[in-house]
């Protein structure tokens, strides 16, 4: 077709990037993050539509296939979702601009009068582009801003326990120990024991740590001030879908009555809501070669052998998350959601 | 006289669509009859819009009062009609815009129980166990949803005294092909343990985050929280009623004594009557997935009270 842009380079990223997500699952989220709303602007920049739906369709089509790799990694998703919910915003304050729309006084919940996404916008994609940009920067500038908050959570004297090796928690670690000394509990996260690496970079960096395997949580939490953790994914409710053996320590840090506190970034704030252990996304298995070192058990017959990846943690045994847009409870999280998700973007899987 | 005459118009509108469609819910009838009302009445002034209406939502209550959602819901109605600007010169303007946002509004909550089976839908997982109570037909729709989706799923209902509205929903899930069991209210703590999941309809919605509902819900709420089972409620944004219950004895005696399809026990005093209705406080409810969505039970007070204040 005369005009039409060649788009092979397009769809071999995506092929890329599908197969990374496939066969990778040590992928970091930011990566996962930023290679998602990449594609998508490329995608954007390329193609030609003819109205804004066309565009959305074909955005949410690119979206599902990418998706599609790992069911499990719900932060494509959500950057999916982010860059629909931006070209409807531009759309509509597009429209508002050329008078197409007349402004309703109150937005209340109520009130979302439909728009028509069929009409003509001539200078949509530029303003798009220009949005999908500041998106980008957002991912980006996201752990910084995470840990430019540590002084506000992390006083001196007090004793840290963290789970595994979460950059986004390292960060913020290190930048409060600039200031303040304190002392930190890191457990190894087994199988992929990150709190290792985790250790070595803050000891490296000046900082008190302890290393304790995963078995120790209960007996040290007696001693610890709060803990902060990192997580996977949060769910609409307030949830958590996080690496196995969290709930341990939020169990344990309940009992003691110790404040939870988890540090993530907006792009891990899913629109899913929990509903059992067995839903879509939560029953990732991977290689348990990793700790089992299977030729040791050659021979050995009747013994299955699990690795299963993430467990849920309900939104009542966090205290606090600290995004890097600030900090909020877990009973705040649905209202993120809300600003950040078209509604009729949601049920993407379907 | 003017006032009776416009009581008797809105009453018969009422009458009328009730008639048409007999399973409509009562509050939504309310509704559609105000419109009707408003479509049909020019008026001049703000104040005569808000008398006169005024005077039709308290015509409307009045004549259906075992349906305390109808008042509710009309206050609700007007709330949100009247969110509009109102910078025309010109009433009759505002009275098109109004009556425009009033249809659009009123056409949303008509599909807000088919969105709500819709949300429900997929907490209900195929081979589950969940017990319900009483009748609901918020409730009803989304069993409807889930096993159009092709689920089987076994299902307890209480019996639901005093008016054994439990056997009615038993009937109805039968004809759907469910296995339902009917279990006495008193055997609820006895079943929880082999239950998965807790759904319930509700009377009210309140400030609180908590629910007013059919007597026999706070027990089975803190029985489910006992055993730590979730408990869900359904819920239209329309049943939203703009009080906070501290305790039982906060909720309203209007709605205290009344339950549909019961004769209302008028005799002896406050004391000695029977509540019919109980307050479920917001602790003991994990979700409330209403037609605005799924939501954590503190939020729909939040998007209410961005309509009131």
């Amino acid at each position: 077709m005369p005009g039409e842009v060649d788009k092979t380079d397009l769809y071999d990223r995506m092929e890329n990037f599908m197969n990374d997500l496939r066969k990778d699952e040590r992928l970091g989220s930011c990566e996962v993050a930023r290679r998602t709303v990449d594609l998508l602007r490329r995608l954007i920049s390329q193609t030609k539509w003819t109205s804004v739906q066309d565009l959305m369709d074909q955005v949410w089509e690119a979206g599902k296939q990418l998706m599609g790799a790992d069911p499990s990694e719900s932060r494509v998703g959500n950057m999916v979702r982010r860059v629909l919910k931006i070209i409807r915003e531009e759309f509509v304050s597009g429209l508002r601009e050329d008078g197409g729309i007349e402004a309703d006084g109150a937005e209340a919940p109520l009130d979302s009068l439909s728009v028509d996404y069929t009409q003509p916008c001539p200078n949509l994609k530029a303003t798009v582009i220009e949005s999908i940009g500041e998106l980008l920067q957002e991912i980006d500038g996201s752990a910084e801003n995470i840990a430019q908050q540590a002084l506000e959570h992390i006083h001196a004297d007090e004793t840290i326990m963290t789970f595994g090796g979460s950059k986004t928690v390292e960060a913020f670690l290190k930048n409060a120990g600039r200031k303040r000394k304190f002392h930190v509990i890191c457990t190894e996260g087994d199988p992929q024991f990150g709190g290792q690496t985790l250790a070595k970079n803050l000891a490296a960096a000046d900082i008190n740590v302890t290393l304790v395997p995963n078995s120790h949580v209960f007996a040290m939490m007696a001693r610890v001030n709060k803990v902060i953790i990192g997580t996977h994914t949060i769910l609409a409710e307030g949830g958590l879908k996080a690496p196995c053996g969290i709930f341990n320590m939020a169990l344990a840090a309940k009992e003691h009555k110790v404040p939870v506190f988890v540090c993530a970034s907006t792009y891990k704030l899913s629109p899913e809501q929990f509903r059992s252990e067995v839903q879509e996304g939560f029953q990732k298995y991977v290689d348990p070669n990793v700790f089992y070192p299977l030729e040791e058990f050659a021979g050995i017959e009747g013994v299955e052998f699990g690795n299963v990846v993430y467990e849920h943690i309900d939104p009542e045994y966090i205290h606090l998350f600290i995004f890097n847009t600030g900090t909020n409870a877990p009973s705040y999280v649905y209202r993120l959601v809300k600003e950040l998700y078209h509604p009729d973007d949601l049920d993407l899987n379907v | 006289m003017a006032q009776t005459a416009d009581k008797e118009e809105v009453v018969g509108y009422y009458n009328s669509i009730k008639e048409d469609n007999p399973d409509m819910s009562p509050p939504l009838a309310a509704l559609k009859a105000l419109v009707r009302f408003l479509e049909s009445n020019k008026m001049v002034t703000i104040s005569e819009f808000n008398d006169r209406l005024d005077r039709c939502i308290a015509a409307l209550s009045e004549s259906e009062s075992k349906h305390s959602s109808i008042h509710a819901g009309c206050q609700l109605f007007l709330r949100f009609i009247t969110l509009t600007n109102m910078q025309f010169a010109d009433f009759e303007r505002c009275r098109q815009n109004m009556i425009h946002r009033a249809n659009h509004w009123v056409n949303k909550m008509a599909n807000a129980r088919q969105t709500i089976a819709r949300l429900a839908e997929p907490f209900i997982s195929h081979g589950t166990i969940v017990l319900t109570h009483s009748y609901s037909r918020v409730v009803m729709e989304a069993f409807k949803e889930a096993v159009s989706k092709g689920k089987m799923f076994k299902v307890y209902v209480t019996e639901s005294q005093p008016n054994k509205s439990g056997y009615r929903t038993a009937e109805e899930l039968k004809k759907l092909g469910l296995p339902v069991t009917v279990i006495l209210d008193s055997a609820v703590g006895y079943k929880m343990e082999e239950i998965a999941l807790v759904v319930v309809g509700a009377e009210h919605l309140v400030n609180s985050g908590g629910i007013l509902n059919k007597i026999g819900t706070f027990n089975i709420a803190m029985a489910a929280k006992m055993y730590n089972k979730p408990f869900y409620v359904m819920a239209e944004s329309l049943k939203y009623l703009d009080i906070f219950p501290i305790e039982q004895s906060d909720i309203p005696a209007a709605i205290k004594y009344k339950i549909p399809d019961y004769p209302e026990d008028k005799e002896g005093d406050t004391e000695d009557r029977h509540p019919l209705i109980d307050y479920t406080p917001p602790k003991y409810i994990n979700r409330l997935i209403s037609d605005i969505g799924v939501l954590p039970p503190g939020a729909i007070v939040d998007e209410m009270l961005s309509l009131y204040h």
